[in-house]
């Protein structure tokens, strides 16, 4: 199996990040993880501020991002990332339980890559999480710039 | 006011209406009122007009007395024009008159033949001067019988003038002498001029009588044209406050109504952030029960009895058909708010396309299908497949029960603006007495062992119908089958 590469999931719910790091422990993407508890956090990531200061240099694999979340939403996270010209390349993954039509088309026009919508159905959410977590972090190639670990 | 006069006029009447005189202005109030009562009934509209008919009824009236008056006045003024041209013509007459006779006396005593040609200039014009009276002096009897008189004696005047002329012509002077100083003519010539002073006098009479009609007629007509002028302006003045009153009352109403859409759109959009909170927010715990439920299960696997194993299981079924009717209820709820679209849907091809779609769920099932050719219909195409899409799986659900399941499409014309639209089934029906609740939200007839679904679907199906105008509805008998009815309008209504 190829090494997986770092992925930045963004979840304000503790039990849904659980829940999520369940299912990508199963693919042993789990330990690639960094989970962000909102907006501002995912910022200071990328960023390389605040906590983060003095994390290893490089952009995320992925950056899987939750629509509702506390101090700065999904939707401005996404703003910030795509307004970049040094991150605009990261994939981001819209992963929200929220079906709202309003909701995808906001995403797709500020340039998300992909709109995953939560299952209910643990199983279907399980599946649903492991392929993505083995699609971004181990089959596709991220653009040149992102780190090849996380620290 | 009718039966006011009618009271004061004869004992009899007050005998025959036993009414005390107290009553009487009670009664016109009781007309006053009935006619208000009547006007209130009448729209702005009629109103309005009544009121410029009123008005218009009014300027009639006015400019009718008006050229009645005025008429008068020019007859009158007419009639002054030849009053003056008689009394003119009566003292030429008179003038001529002495002159010929004064004439005709020089000639006796002179012989000179040119006063005789003044005599016979007047002799002459006598005929006309009588024509002339005739004319000027219209219908008057008396002034006729004047004319009359006044003519017999000019012609004895000159009659007799011609005479002793004639005798002069004979005798000579001598003959005449007698004549020539006493005059010819002379008594019927102060006849004449009494009879002519007398036609003066009258025609000068009926000036100064005109004259004072004139001036009444005037004098009414001006407070007349003040009174009509004075009730227009009332009137007017009337109906530009019904109108005022009515655009007044207008205006308040739309922003009354503008009022009503703002809180609306308003209601709107809090409903719109609701069922938004709702997916978001009431999935989530849902998610986390299905997918504890699901760790807990994984983590005590080997230990778990049977029990146990189902209590987990019964834990995420419930999650799950809690996230169903979630999702049901949000789909519902966008279904009422989305913008429709209006286009021409063939619907032999939106069937088509249903059962390329339902061809995984339809294997293993026997079903007869019977379906009709179908018209073009006015609608938004998605949601008439969501329609037929609920319609056909209900038919194929409720037949699962039958060895042989049959299902018809068909298509009916009650009139020309509606096509009625029906899927019949054989299944396994319903008791009628609950038709009504068939098309409510989350209503089911079966339990949910026995057929699965949330019941949203039909509600889907009568909200989508109506709003394309139509209705929808269903018969059935128990264990004998069910057709339900989908009515549209067959062209596009402008709503």
């Amino acid at each position: 199996m190829t090494v997986a590469k770092p992925i930045l999931l963004a979840e304000d719910n503790p039990r849904d990040a659980e829940l999520a790091l369940a299912a990508m422990e199963a693919e042993q993407i789990s330990d690639k993880v960094v989970l962000c508890h909102d907006g501002a956090e995912v910022l200071d990531y990328l960023y390389c501020r605040g906590q983060f200061k003095s994390r290893l240099r490089g952009n995320p694999a992925v950056v899987f991002l939750d629509l509702k979340m506390p101090k700065v939403n999904g939707l401005e996270v996404l703003r910030t990332i795509k307004a970049d010209a040094n991150l605009r390349p990261i994939p981001v993954v819209m992963l929200t339980s929220s079906r709202e039509e309003r909701d995808l088309a906001d995403s797709y026009a500020l340039g998300a890559n992909a709109y995953v919508v939560k299952p209910v159905e643990f199983h279907k959410f399980l599946s649903a999480v492991k392929e993505l977590g083995t699609f971004w972090g181990v089959i596709n190639e991220p653009p040149p710039g992102s780190c090849r670990s996380t620290q | 006011m009718e039966s006011a006069s009618n009271h004061s006029q004869t004992p009899l009447l007050e005998t025959e209406r036993p009414k005390p005189p107290a009553s009487v202005p009670a009664g016109s109030s009781t007309v006053f009122l009935g006619s208000v009562a009547w006007f209130h009934r009448l729209t702005i509209e009629q109103r309005v007009l009544a009121g410029f008919s009123l008005v218009f009824v009014g300027i009639l009236i006015v400019s009718g007395i008006s050229y009645h008056n005025t008429s008068i006045l020019l007859t009158n003024s007419e009639l002054d024009g030849r009053s003056h041209d008689l009394i003119q013509l009566l003292n030429t007459i008179d003038a001529a008159l002495i002159e010929a006779e004064d004439a005709q006396r020089r000639y006796l005593v002179t012989g000179e033949t040119s006063y005789l040609e003044i005599y016979k200039k007047v002799t002459k014009q006598k005929p006309t001067f009588t024509a002339y009276l005739n004319d000027l002096v219209g219908e008057s009897p008396e002034q006729r019988q004047r004319i009359g008189i006044l003519d017999r004696m000019m012609e004895r005047q000159l009659s007799a003038e011609s005479k002793a002329i004639t005798l002069f012509h004979e005798g000579g002077f001598r003959a005449t002498k007698k004549m020539a100083f006493e005059g010819a003519g002379k008594r019927e010539l102060g006849v004449i001029h009494q009879i002519i002073t007398e036609m003066d006098l009258h025609e000068r009479q009926a000036v100064a009588r005109r004259v004072e009609e004139s001036a009444a007629w005037t004098r009414n007509t001006i407070v007349l044209l003040g009174i009509g002028a004075l009730m227009l302006l009332v009137l007017l003045a009337w109906v530009y406050y019904l109108i005022r009153h009515d655009i007044t009352e207008r205006r308040r109403i739309a922003g009354e109504l503008q009022r009503r859409g703002e809180l609306l759109e308003a209601a709107n959009k809090e409903l719109e952030a609701f069922s938004y909170s709702v997916s978001h927010d009431l999935r989530a715990p849902l998610r986390h029960i299905d997918g504890y439920a699901a760790l807990l299960r994984k983590s005590v696997e080997h230990s778990l009895s049977e029990k146990a194993a189902r209590y987990l299981q019964t834990i995420s079924d419930s999650a799950k058909q809690m996230g169903q009717l979630i999702d049901d209820l949000l789909v519902f709820s966008r279904m009422g708010r989305q913008e429709m679209l209006r286009t021409a849907v063939n619907l032999d091809q939106l069937i088509k396309s249903i059962f390329s779609d339902l061809r995984l769920d339809l294997q293993g099932r026997k079903i007869s299908w019977t379906i009709a050719a179908l018209p073009e219909v006015q609608g938004d195409p998605a949601m008439l497949r969501q329609v037929f899409m609920n319609l056909i799986t209900n038919a194929v659900k409720f037949t699962s029960t039958r060895p042989i399941a049959t299902v018809e499409i068909g298509v009916e014309h009650p009139s020309s603006g509606e096509i009625v639209l029906f899927v019949r089934d054989n299944g396994v029906g319903f008791d009628m007495q609950y038709a009504a609740k068939l098309f409510g939200v989350f209503q089911r007839l079966h339990r949910a062992d026995e057929f699965e679904g949330t019941g949203i679907g039909l509600a889907n199906v009568r909200r989508i119908v109506h709003r394309h105008g139509g209705r929808a509805w269903a018969e059935g008998v128990q264990d004998k089958g069910a057709t339900f009815y989908v009515l549209l309008p067959a062209r596009r209504r402008d709503s």
